[in-house]
C-alpha cells in the first residue's frame, strides 16, 4: 500500500536506480520506529527546556526513569554536535579559502584545541545564568556550550586540513570542468574530508560525553546546577548512597555508548570508507550490520533518493567562472576582511576586559596560584606516567598480534568512549572510605579517564610497525628485550607522543572535576588549580577565577610549545618509519 | 588553411618561487592548435610541458602574452577543451558513471541529456557494464578509460592529455592509443583535435601530426616537426624508425650540444656557476657500469632501450656524468673519458677520491667548501639555499641542494645532518 503510493509519487524514475538486492520489508518497520523515537525525544526535550528553574533538581531514581534521562542527555549531546558541525563547516571553509583569515584563525583554533576548557565551565555557567534568570534555558545552554567548546576545534582543524590537501589533480578536474564553489564543496571537498571528519567526530563526541556528565552533575557550593540527565541521576544516587541506582546509571550509560557505537558510528565508519583515497593505507574493511540492513531497506533508499532529487535546479551559469583565476573579487575581500576584523575586535575586547578583571588579583594570590599550578601539573604528569606504564606493554601486545587486535579493538573502543567522569564522585567516595585521600585518588581518576588515548595510539603504532623490520629483527635473533628497544619503541614513538599530548590535555580537564568534590553537603578538596577555579566561582571571586583559568590555559600552551612540540619534531624526523 | 582552434601568442609563465623569486617556466611560446590534428609535446622532465597544457585549458593564466580560442582572448576556462590527467584524477567516492556525470552536472544539463551523454561517452570507451564500479575496482587501463570518457562527455573541440598513458603498462597503452585514434578519426564528431604531452618519442611519432619539442630553462619551443607518415602507422616501418631517430637527434642535440658548454675548467666569468643536472649518484655509477659492460662505448638510445629508463632520465644522467668529466658524447654515442676509465679501474676508496676531485672542478662545490670553511664547518641549509638562489636564479634551489648533498656525500666532501639542517665537514 505504502509502496503503491511511493511508486505513484516518485514515478518510474526510481525504478532505474533500484539496486538488484532484495529489499526486506521488516527492516522498514525498524526505520519507522527509529524515526518515531527521535520525534518522541524532541518533544521531551522541548518540554524540559521551558520548565521554570527549580531550586533543586528532581531526579527520580527508579530505573524506569532512566530511558527518559538517557534521551535528555543524548539530546544535549546531539544539539551540541550539530552546532559543532555547523561551526566546523563555516570556520574551516573560511580559513581555507581566505588567506588573511587563515593567518589568524588557525593559530587561534590550534590554541583552543589544546586548552583545558572545562576550567571555563563555571564562567560560562555564571554568564548564562545571568542572561536567563527565570528558566532552565541558561543551564541547558551552558551545558551545550561547554560541549561545543570541547568538540568544535579538532573537527574544524581536520576539515581545514582536508580542504588544504585535496589532491591537486582532483581539484583541477573540478575547476577544469567548470564546477562552481558549492558544487566543488559538495562533490569534491566534503567527500574528500569525510574520513577525517568522521574520525574526529567520534573523538569529539566521546569527549562531549565526558564534559556532559560533568556538566549535568555540576554543583557550586550551595547552588545546584544539575540538569536532569544521566549525570545528575548518578550524582543523586551517590548523594543518597543508593548503590543500586548507581549501577543502573552506569549500565544505562554503557548501553547508550554501545547503542551509539552500533547504530551510529559503525554504520557511518563503514559508509565513510568509500571516501577513502585509493592509495591510503590498506586498513581492514569495517563492516556494519546496520548499514547492510539499511542498504536493503526500501524506505531508506527512497528517502535518500527523494532527498537527492530535492536539490533545486539552478539557472545555468555562464562559463568561465570568476573563481578560476584564484583572485577574490573586491566584494569578497572586503566581506572577509570585515568579518575578520569583527572577530579580532571581539577577542581583543575580551582580552582587555580580562586583564582589567585580573588586575584585582594580589601578588600573594598569584604565588599561590603558581604553586597550585605546579601541584596540578605534577598530578597530570604522574597520571600520564602511570597510564604509560600499563598501556605500553598491553598496547604493543594487542597491536602486534593481528588476532588479538581484531578481537579486542571493538571492546576497547566502547570502553574508551565511556565517559569516566560519571564515575568520579562515586569512586572518590569509595576510595575515601578505604583511606585514600583526594590527592592520590585524583591522580587515579585522571589515569582512568586518559589512559585510553594512550592505549589507542600505541595499538595503532604497533600495527604500523613494518613487517619486514619485524622479520629482520627475528632473523638476526634480536630477542624480546632488544627488539623492544631497537624496533618497537622507536617505531611507536611518534604515536606515543600524540597519545601523550591528548592524554595530558584530557588529564587537565579531569583535574578540574577531581580536585574538588561535593558529597552530601561536604566539600573535599586537594591543593590544585582545578580546585581553586571551582572555589573561586563558588565565592563569586571573579578576578581569581579568571586568573586561575587563564593560568591553567597558559601552562598547558607553554608545556605544549616547550616539551611536546620538540618531541613531535623529533618523532617526525628521526622516528618516522614510512618516510 | 582554416583558422586555428587555439593559439598561444608570446606566452610566458612564471611561478612564484621560494624566497620571493619567480621561477620562469615558459618563455615566448607561440603555438597554434590547428583543426583536425594531433599535436604532441615532447621535452625533458620539468620543462613545462604540463604547464603548457594547463595554459591551453585555461586552468592557469599566462603571466604574459595571451591564449586565444577561436580568435577570442581567453579569460578563465577554455570552453572548448577537456583534459585527461596523468594520474587519472578520478573521484574515488563516485562510481564510473557518477564520475562522468558529475562534470556534466557542473554544466547544468537537463537530466535526460545528461544520462544520454554519459551513456554515450561510457560506451565509446568500452566501459559498458562497469557503470556501477568504483575506480578502486578497476585496473589502471580502465581507470584511464574513465578519464577519457569523462573528457569526451563534455564534447570538447580539443582534447588535451597530460602523459595519459604513462601510468599504464605497455600493452594497455598500445590498446588505448589505438582506441583514441579511432575516436579522433571519426571526423563527424568531437574531439576535432588532440594535444598530447608525452615522454615517449615512439608514442609521439605514432600518434601525432606535428611534434613540438620544448627545451631549455625556461623552456621555449625548440622546433616543431611535421609528421607526414600515413595512417595507420606501423612502428616497424623504416620511415617510422627514421623519424624516431630524427626526433631523438634533435632532443639530444638540444640537451647535450656537441659544443662544450659545461666547462669543468674554472670558468672565466667568476660569477657563472653551472647548474647541476638533477641526477642521483647511484644512477651515474650505474650508467658507468652499463657503459663498461657495453665495452666502453655505446649509442645513447641503446642505454634507454636496454635499461628501460625513460630517455629524459638517461639524458640527465649522461649530462651529469659528462659534467664530472667521466664520459664524452661525440654525436649520439657515449664513451669513457680518461678520467672515467681511471674511475672504473679503481676500488671504492680510489673512486671516491676521483669523484671528490671531479666535484671540486665544479665551481658550485668549491663555493660550498669555501662557505663551510668560512662558517667554521657548520653551514646551514637555509644559508646555502639563499646562495644557490642568488647564483642560479633559474634553478629550483631545493632540487639543486638535494643533488649537491647527494653528490657531496658520496665524495665525502661534506656531511649533511638532516635533523639540524646543517652541512658539516666529513
Amino acid at each position: 500500500m505504502i509502496n503503491q503510493f511511493l511508486n505513484n509519487a516518485w514515478g518510474q524514475a526510481s525504478n532505474l536506480f533500484s539496486a538488484p538486492i532484495r529489499r526486506r520489508r521488516w527492516v522498514d518497520l525498524l526505520v519507522v520506529a527509529a524515526l518515531a523515537g527521535i520525534v518522541m525525544g524532541l518533544v521531551l526535550v522541548a518540554r524540559e527546556w521551558t520548565v521554570l528553574q527549580r531550586p533543586v533538581v528532581e531526579i527520580n531514581l527508579s530505573p524506569w526513569a532512566l530511558p527518559k534521562y538517557a534521551i535528555l542527555s543524548f539530546a544535549r549531546a546531539a544539539v551540541a554536535f550539530v552546532i559543532s558541525a555547523a561551526f566546523t563547516l563555516v570556520v574551516a571553509y573560511w580559513a581555507a579559502r581566505d588567506p588573511l583569515a587563515e593567518r589568524f584563525l588557525i593559530p587561534i583554533l590550534d590554541t583552543l584545541q589544546s586548552v583545558p576548557l572545562l576550567a571555563f565551565m563555571p564562567v560560562i555557567l555564571l554568564a548564562m545564568m545571568s542572561l536567563f534568570r527565570s528558566s532552565n534555558v541558561g543551564i541547558e545552554l551552558s551545558a551545550v556550550i561547554i560541549i561545543v567548546t570541547c568538540q568544535a576545534w579538532n573537527m574544524a582543524f581536520s576539515f581545514y586540513q582536508s580542504l588544504k590537501t585535496v589532491p591537486k589533480e582532483l581539484d583541477e578536474v573540478s575547476r577544469g570542468f567548470g564546477m562552481n564553489w558549492s558544487q566543488r564543496l559538495r562533490w569534491v571537498e566534503l567527500p574528500y574530508a569525510t574520513p577525517g571528519l568522521v574520525w574526529n567526530s567520534m573523538v569529539s563526541v566521546a569527549n562531549g560525553w565526558f564534559f556532559l556528565m560533568a556538566a549535568e552533575a555540576f554543583k557550586l557550593g550551595s547552588r545546584d546546577f544539575r540538569l536532569p540527565g544521566l549525570g545528575a541521576y548518578m550524582s543523586v544516587a551517590v548523594d543518597q548512597g543508593n548503590v543500586r541506582a548507581q549501577v543502573y546509571a552506569i549500565v544505562a550509560m554503557l548501553t547508550l555508548v554501545i547503542l551509539l557505537d552500533q547504530l551510529i558510528w559503525k554504520p557511518v565508519v563503514a559508509w565513510s570508507q568509500r571516501f577513502q583515497m585509493d592509495d591510503a593505507v590498506k586498513v581492514e574493511k569495517r563492516r556494519s550490520w546496520l548499514l547492510r540492513l539499511l542498504r536493503r531497506s526500501e524506505i531508506w533508499m527512497r528517502v535518500r533518493r527523494a532527498v537527492t532529487n530535492l536539490v533545486p535546479k539552478r539557472q545555468p551559469r555562464p562559463l568561465a567562472p570568476s573563481d578560476i583565476s584564484e583572485e577574490h573579487t573586491a566584494f569578497q575581500r572586503v566581506l572577509g576582511g570585515t568579518m575578520l576584523i569583527l572577530v579580532l575586535l571581539a577577542l581583543a575586547f575580551g582580552g582587555v576586559k580580562l586583564v582589567a578583571v585580573m588586575a584585582g588579583v594580589s601578588s600573594h594570590e598569584w604565588l599561590r596560584l603558581l604553586q597550585a599550578g605546579g601541584a596540578s601539573m605534577a598530578r597530570v604528569l604522574t597520571s600520564t606516567f602511570l597510564a604509560t606504564c600499563w598501556t605500553l606493554p598491553v598496547g604493543l601486545w594487542i597491536g602486534l598480534s593481528p588476532t588479538w587486535s581484531r578481537r579486542l579493538q571493538p571492546y576497547v573502543q566502547v570502553v574508551a568512549s565511556f565517559p569516566a567522569s560519571i564515575l568520579f564522585v562515586a569512586l572518590i567516595v569509595a576510595l575515601q572510605r578505604v583511606g585514600v585521600n583526594l590527592f592520590s585518588s585524583s591522580i587515579l581518576l585522571m589515569t582512568i579517564s586518559t589512559q585510553w588515548y594512550l592505549l589507542f595510539n600505541i595499538i595503532a603504532g604497533a600495527q604500523a610497525v613494518p613487517m619486514n623490520l619485524r622479520e629482520a629483527a627475528k632473523a638476526y635473533r634480536f630477542g624480546l628485550w632488544k627488539t623492544s628497544w631497537k624496533l618497537y619503541f622507536p617505531a611507536i614513538f611518534p604515536f606515543l607522543v600524540t597519545g601523550w599530548v591528548t592524554a595530558t590535555g584530557g588529564a587537565w580537564n579531569a583535574s578540574i572535576i577531581t580536585e574538588i568534590v561535593q558529597f552530601r553537603g561536604q566539600t573535599y578538596t586537594t591543593f590544585g588549580l582545578g580546585a581553586i577555579v571551582t572555589q573561586a566561582a563558588d565565592e563569586g571571586n571573579i578576578p581569581l577565577l579568571a586568573a586561575a583559568a587563564i593560568l591553567m590555559a597558559l601552562l598547558v600552551v607553554l608545556f605544549n610549545r616547550l616539551v611536546w612540540a620538540p618531541l613531535y619534531r623529533l618523532a617526525e624526523t628521526r622516528y618516522s618509519v614510512n618516510r | 588553411m582554416t583558422a586555428p582552434i587555439c593559439e598561444l601568442r608570446g606566452v610566458q609563465k612564471h611561478f612564484p618561487g621560494s624566497r620571493g623569486k619567480d621561477i620562469r617556466v615558459l618563455e615566448d611560446i607561440n603555438l597554434k592548435v590547428l583543426q583536425d590534428e594531433i599535436l604532441c609535446i615532447l621535452g625533458p622532465n620539468g620543462s613545462g610541458k604540463s604547464t603548457l597544457l594547463r595554459l591551453i585549458a585555461g586552468l592557469t593564466p599566462p603571466t604574459n602574452g595571451e591564449v586565444r580560442y577561436h580568435r577570442n582572448k581567453l579569460v578563465g576556462l577554455n570552453p572548448g577543451v577537456a583534459m585527461v590527467f596523468q594520474d587519472f584524477a578520478l573521484y574515488p567516492w563516485m562510481t564510473v558513471e557518477e564520475n562522468v556525470r558529475v562534470v556534466l552536472r557542473a554544466r547544468d544539463l537537463p537530466e535526460e541529456e545528461l544520462r544520454e551523454r554519459a551513456h554515450q561517452a561510457i560506451s565509446k570507451v568500452g566501459l559498458e557494464g562497469f557503470e556501477e564500479a568504483f575506480p578502486r575496482e578497476l585496473s589502471r587501463g580502465f581507470k584511464q578509460r574513465v578519464g577519457v570518457a569523462r573528457a569526451l562527455a563534455v564534447d570538447p573541440e580539443v582534447l588535451v592529455m597530460d602523459e595519459p598513458f604513462s601510468q599504464v603498462d605497455a600493452l594497455t597503452a598500445e590498446a588505448l592509443r589505438a582506441e583514441l585514434l579511432d575516436i579522433w578519426q571519426d571526423a563527424e564528431r568531437n574531439p576535432n583535435s588532440i594535444v598530447v604531452v608525452s615522454h615517449s618519442i615512439r608514442e609521439a611519432v605514432l600518434m601525432s601530426d606535428r611534434i613540438v619539442i620544448l627545451s631549455g630553462n625556461p623552456a621555449h619551443i625548440r622546433t616543431i616537426i611535421q609528421n607526414p607518415l600515413p595512417r595507420p602507422r606501423s612502428s616497424r616501418a623504416p620511415e617510422f624508425l627514421k623519424l624516431v631517430d630524427r626526433v631523438h637527434d634533435i632532443i639530444t642535440s638540444a640537451e647535450l650540444p656537441d659544443v662544450e658548454v659545461t666547462a669543468p675548467i674554472p670558468s672565466k666569468v667568476p660569477e657563472a656557476i653551472e647548474p647541476l643536472p638533477h641526477a642521483a649518484s647511484p644512477d651515474i655509477l650505474g650508467l658507468l657500469e652499463f657503459l663498461e659492460a657495453q665495452g666502453g662505448s655505446c649509442d645513447l638510445f641503446q642505454v634507454a632501450a636496454q635499461t628501460h629508463v625513460p630517455f629524459e632520465t638517461v639524458l640527465t644522467t649522461v649530462k651529469a656524468a659528462e659534467m664530472l668529466d667521466f664520459v664524452e658524447t661525440p654525436k649520439r654515442s657515449l664513451t669513457f673519458s680518461p678520467i672515467g676509465l681511471r674511475f672504473m679501474a679503481g676500488d671504492m676508496d680510489k673512486r671516491k677520491d676521483i669523484w671528490r676531485a671531479q666535484l671540486l672542478q665544479l665551481r658550485l662545490f668549491r663555493v660550498v667548501r669555501e662557505m663551510l670553511q668560512l662558517r667554521e664547518g657548520e653551514l646551514s641549509k637555509e644559508e646555502l639555499l639563499h646562495e644557490i638562489t642568488l647564483r642560479l636564479p633559474m634553478e629550483d634551489a631545493e632540487e639543486t641542494f638535494e643533488t649537491l648533498v647527494a653528490w657531496g656525500r658520496f665524495g665525502e666532501l661534506f656531511a649533511y645532518r638532516e635533523e639540524m639542517e646543517v652541512l658539516t665537514f666529513e
